[in-house]
């Protein structure tokens, strides 16, 4: 690591950058005013968390922006278990992540092309095509992306992020570590628990060795409860919208959820998490909900499309109708009780092993009925992802069964949760509205 | 008129044929809409070229294009893109990127110093890279095929087509006109989205300049012009850009006889 | 040559009447010893090819693979009633999709039992792999009653390894052996359904009848299977010869021989250490390293990367292996079919310009 580059590491993060960032949070904060791009007179005005949560965002970019040269940097995958390499000092970032925002941004189309333009098949997940046309061509709208120093992919969330990056492995030529998570068709065996585990402590070496540490189980320990924390109070913030009216939509939760995701295993993220669920218990007590005349309440299952996400949040909002809880979002909370401090790699093992995209397609239409139940909902959306098949797969004999077992009406919607090429505006809004008549009658 | 060997392109729209004298130079050529029954239609062109010439005996003809294999009278069957990148190279005298955008399919191939197929792409299995698409949605608009480049350069604005499938341009474009957005800025996102596509695959190959263009969808003035911006390379085309397949098979013919 | 190559049907027939069981498996890899050793048949469903596709459409979406859709039609159609169980190998997402589907909400009356196979070729990965077949073992003696000795196993595995050893002089031998791109992938794709010790008798007897060396402008076909076959006699057709393959259900699958005495081990080293393959975790590096020898000591002058439509895979490798053989003076083109289809004519052009551009 050079001091040169450790220098212009604080200068620009922690003497300029910071600051900047909370001012402009604390200007945000006074001046609510700023009108919202969202339509106010159907949705209620944004969270005052979201401040926060840009500010904590723009930084963590920021940092990753001069962390090359200053410290060591991992490309990880969503699901990967990030607490070894947050304990060696790495700066973590997650290109699905960066795919989301590029999705929010409408960056897509133009930075995928670039990988489309190599070679790479429309056929190919969107994030991996954003991703990796970003890596082609360097565009990014965060400014500037960190080389990676080391790779980290689990199939726990698909077999998609195995074949991404071994690309990512041959282009920077930087070492990949390959958690291997064997699927869940329902229950995990030991010898699967016990093989992840191994995987795990055979990372250890290899992160250090990048790292130029070791590891320091004391540290492990604490960002595993660090990580349990802020994993607890998500499953809690999701869990507040059982209220009537819901505090908080899917649609605030696919924003909000980033910490979760980038973050976890950070004491600041907690303090996010516990400074949100304040915001929103507030709100149930001040009666005041995600949707202003919450008529009715769905689920939304599978990734969000991000490139449309105010656009469903609207429309739903003008018929009286809170998308209120998400598998999606879930599955980053609902984990939080296998993780155990004591015992640091036999309960990651287990934590990394179970997540809903690593589990059979029955867990989830269990996980969506129960959801259905809990959260008094009215139905369910189902988003086919052509660009997520794990996630996907199923989803046809899922709706028949919600809505032939258990009345529960459910609607599938073709799109993608990153290109809007393979979005068909009409025939959405066509079946999105006869859904909605049919929700009223 | 001295033919020393006929070649002939059996397209998806039009029906091809040239025929060369023995230094290879095109002297004889013929284009038609292509008819139902083509073993038919290949008679009757032979027919009136015998009335023209008496004898058609020693003529070696090479057919091409994807109706190649109902030729019977052919003496070999290559392949279009062979034939495409032969004729190019024999009327420019160099080789170069050619970009050919046919009804079926577009193709871009890399044609080498010496005038052979040095890599090639294809986009056929989708209509939106293809001058089908063009034509539909033109047609959708009651813009005629002939107009449709010169309308579509008389905008002042563009709009973007994103949607990348036929099918849901169409719908993108319906919507677009019940919305009211006039029809020259559609056009001209059409031919927009149509180049970027066969842009990705002259990428995908990778450009060698010069940048060369045959097939019928040449006359379109608004295809050059895009073609142009996307690749920032100036557009060369052949004096008979409809007829490259047809000229090369002619000239593969005239080695066969060599031969 | 004539040589006669009994049909499906008939190897199937013939496993019931002498008390056999069948097993249905999925693409790719599993242990075809571990079966046998419990009197099990393993019977391959790659697709298969034309079938009625509603069957399957009613359950899967339209961004799936033919292999999986057919596969699944095939079942709802009834053509897997014969088999006593279906083995899945967790390949792909998509696979992965299938099996927990059959599973948990289409419950076909066939058992399904899946096999996870790790994504690396490290120490930890065939000590998973070893636990894997242990615990099939235990629910193939659940299924059947019997309890193979390692003896027993061992036996199971030389005679596949023989098999193995015999398809891959086929291989060494590919343009001594003679015969036509259509006639060679009969042969070696009767591995998928014949019993090893049959397949063995008929792979001699071929390399016994090797004759004149084939001509044909050489290549490589890379990718999941060559259907539909139609595609090799298209290539026949027009001069090319396959003289080596990477293809899942070939080439990918030429397991060399173990060394290991415990039998678990064995097994699980010959899939672990197998050529290279993406669904099995090998790096880019590894495959096109792979490749380019294979093109070397085949003489091949370039390699048709025949792809299933949506395989994942397979997608994602390609532009590094095309860029990586360029390198090496070798060309390559992109077919991609969905396997339910008859060949377009569009097929017929591409390679057809292909072949035309490396004879020239």
């Amino acid at each position: 690591m050079g001091v040169t580059d450790s220098l212009k590491y604080y200068w620009n993060v922690k003497v300029v950058g910071e600051p900047f960032l909370q001012w402009q949070r604390w200007q945000a904060e006074r001046h609510p005013k700023t009108p919202s791009r969202w339509r106010t007179d159907i949705l209620s005005p944004p969270l005052r968390i979201g401040a926060k949560t840009k500010e904590l965002i723009s930084r963590h970019y920021l940092e990753g922006r001069y962390a090359n040269g200053h410290r060591p940097v991992a490309w990880v995958t969503s699901g990967g278990p990030v607490e070894i390499l947050q304990a060696l000092g790495f700066y973590v970032l997650y290109p699905e992540n960066h795919g989301a925002l590029c999705g929010v941004r409408k960056a897509v189309v133009e930075i995928s092309g670039e990988a489309e333009n190599a070679g790479y098949s429309t056929d190919i997940c969107s994030y991996a095509r954003t991703d990796i046309g970003s890596m082609l061509s360097g565009k990014t709208p965060v400014g500037r992306l960190p080389k990676p120093d080391l790779l980290l992919a689990c199939t726990n969330i698909c077999q998609t992020v195995l074949h991404w990056y071994r690309v990512l492995a041959k282009h920077f030529k930087v070492p990949l570590i390959l958690i291997d998570t064997p699927f869940v068709y329902s229950e995990a065996s030991d010898h699967a628990l016990e093989y992840v585990k191994k995987q795990l402590e055979n990372s250890i070496p290899i992160s250090e060795q990048v790292a130029g540490q070791t590891l320091d189980y004391r540290r492990l320990k604490e960002i595993i409860q660090l990580s349990k924390d802020a994993a607890e109070l998500w499953l809690e913030i999701i869990g507040r919208g059982r209220h009537h009216p819901a505090p908080i939509s899917v649609f605030d939760q696919f924003i909000h959820m980033a910490p979760i995701v980038e973050m976890r295993g950070k004491k600041e993220t907690v303090d996010f998490y516990a400074a949100l669920l304040k915001e929103l218990d507030e709100n149930i007590d001040k009666g005041i909900g995600a949707v202003r005349n919450e008529r009715k309440r769905l689920l939304w299952d599978n990734l969000p499309i991000w490139y449309r996400l105010r656009y469903f949040a609207e429309y739903l909002a003008e018929h009286g109708i809170s998308v209120v809880a998400s598998t999606y979002t879930n599955a980053w909370g609902e984990l939080a009780p296998l993780m155990n401090k004591e015992k640091p790699l036999e309960s990651m093992a287990k934590t990394y092993t179970y997540p809903i995209l690593n589990q059979g397609t029955k867990y989830k239409l269990d996980t969506m009925k129960r959801m259905v139940e809990e959260f008094e909902l009215d139905g369910v959306i189902l988003h086919s992802d052509r660009s997520c098949k794990p996630y996907s797969i199923g989803q046809i004999d899922q709706r028949n069964k919600l809505i032939q077992e258990y009345g529960i009406p459910a609607l599938l919607l073709e799109a993608d949760h990153d290109d809007p090429r393979a979005y068909a505006e009409e025939q959405v809004a066509s079946r999105l509205a006869s859904f909605v008549e049919m929700l009223d009658n | 008129m001295k033919i020393a060997a006929l070649g002939i392109d059996v397209g998806s729209t039009t029906v091809k044929m040239a025929g060369v004298n023995a230094s290879g130079e095109m002297i004889w050529n013929h284009l038609e809409q292509v008819a139902p029954r083509v073993e038919k239609q290949v008679d009757s062109f032979l027919n009136k070229l015998k009335e023209e010439i008496n004898s058609l005996a020693g003529i070696p003809l090479v057919a091409t294009g994807y109706g190649r294999n109902l030729v019977h009278q052919a003496v070999k069957n290559v392949t279009e893109i062979t034939c495409h990148a032969k004729g190019v190279y024999h009327q420019l005298g160099h080789g170069g990127t050619l970009v050919d955008i046919g009804g079926q399919d577009s193709k871009v191939i890399v044609i080498g110093a010496q005038g052979q197929v040095v890599d090639f792409a294809m986009n056929d299995k989708c209509a939106a890279g293809t001058g089908r698409f063009l034509e539909n949605s033109a047609a959708r608009m009651q813009v005629s095929i002939d107009e449709m480049g010169s309308v579509a350069l008389s905008a002042t604005e563009e709009v973007t087509i994103s949607s990348t499938c036929t099918v849901f341009a169409e719908s993108e474009i319906i919507s677009m006109v019940a919305h009211g957005v006039a029809v020259e800025p559609i056009l001209m996102g059409l031919h927009r989205s149509l180049i970027k596509r066969v842009v990705a695959m002259v990428r995908s190959v990778g450009l060698v300049p010069p940048l060369l263009l045959s097939g019928g969808v040449v006359k379109n003035p608004a295809i050059r012009k895009v073609i142009e911006e996307e690749t920032k390379e100036q557009v060369f085309l052949p004096e008979h850009p409809q007829l490259m397949g047809a000229y090369g098979a002619a000239l593969l013919a005239l080695k066969v006889k060599q031969k | 040559m004539n040589m006669t190559i009994p049909p499906r049907k008939e190897v199937i027939t013939d496993i019931k009447n002498h008390g056999g069981l069948v097993a249905a498996v999925l693409p790719i890899h599993y242990s075809r010893a571990l079966l046998r050793a419990f009197s099990i048949y393993p019977v391959e469903v790659w697709g298969p090819p034309k079938v009625d596709v509603s069957l399957g459409g009613a359950h899967l979406q339209a961004y799936i693979c033919s292999i999986v859709h057919n596969g699944l039609s095939f079942l709802k159609m009834g053509g897997l009633n014969i088999a006593d169980l279906i083995l899945i190998p967790h390949t792909c997402d998509s696979l992965q999709g299938l099996t927990s589907v059959l599973i948990d909400l289409i419950q076909p009356e066939q058992v399904i039992i899946p096999l996870y196979l790790p994504r690396g070729q490290r120490e930890e990965d065939v000590a998973f792999l070893v636990d894997e077949f242990r615990s099939l073992y235990t629910r193939f003696s659940d299924l059947t009653g019997k309890h193979p000795t390692s003896k027993d196993l061992l036996t199971a595995i030389k005679r596949e390894e023989m098999s193995d050893l015999l398809l891959t002089k086929l291989y060494k031998n590919r343009q001594q052996v003679g015969l036509s791109n259509i006639d060679f992938y009969r042969l070696v794709r009767s591995r998928e359904y014949l019993p090893a010790e049959h397949f063995s008798t008929l792979a001699e007897k071929t390399l016994q009848a090797a004759t004149e060396p084939r001509p044909g402008i050489p290549i490589i076909l890379s990718g999941i299977l060559p259907e539909p076959m139609e595609v090799l006699t298209m290539i026949d057709k027009m001069s090319g010869l396959i003289v080596a393959d990477d293809l899942a259900c070939c080439g990918r699958r030429l397991y060399a021989p173990g060394t290991s005495p415990d039998p678990f081990r064995r097994m699980a080293e010959r899939i672990v250490y197998a050529p290279p393959d993406p669904t099995r975790g090998n790096s880019i590096e590894e495959r096109l390293k792979y490749l380019t020898e294979m093109a070397q000591n085949s003489g091949a002058q370039g390699v048709i990367f025949y792809e299933v439509k949506f395989c994942e895979p397979e997608l994602f490798d390609l532009p590094s292996l095309r860029a990586g053989l360029k390198e090496q003076g070798l060309a390559s083109i992109i077919i991609e079919v969905d396997i339910n289809n008859s060949l377009p004519r569009q097929v017929a052009t591409r390679i057809g310009a292909f072949l035309e551009m490396l004879d020239s």
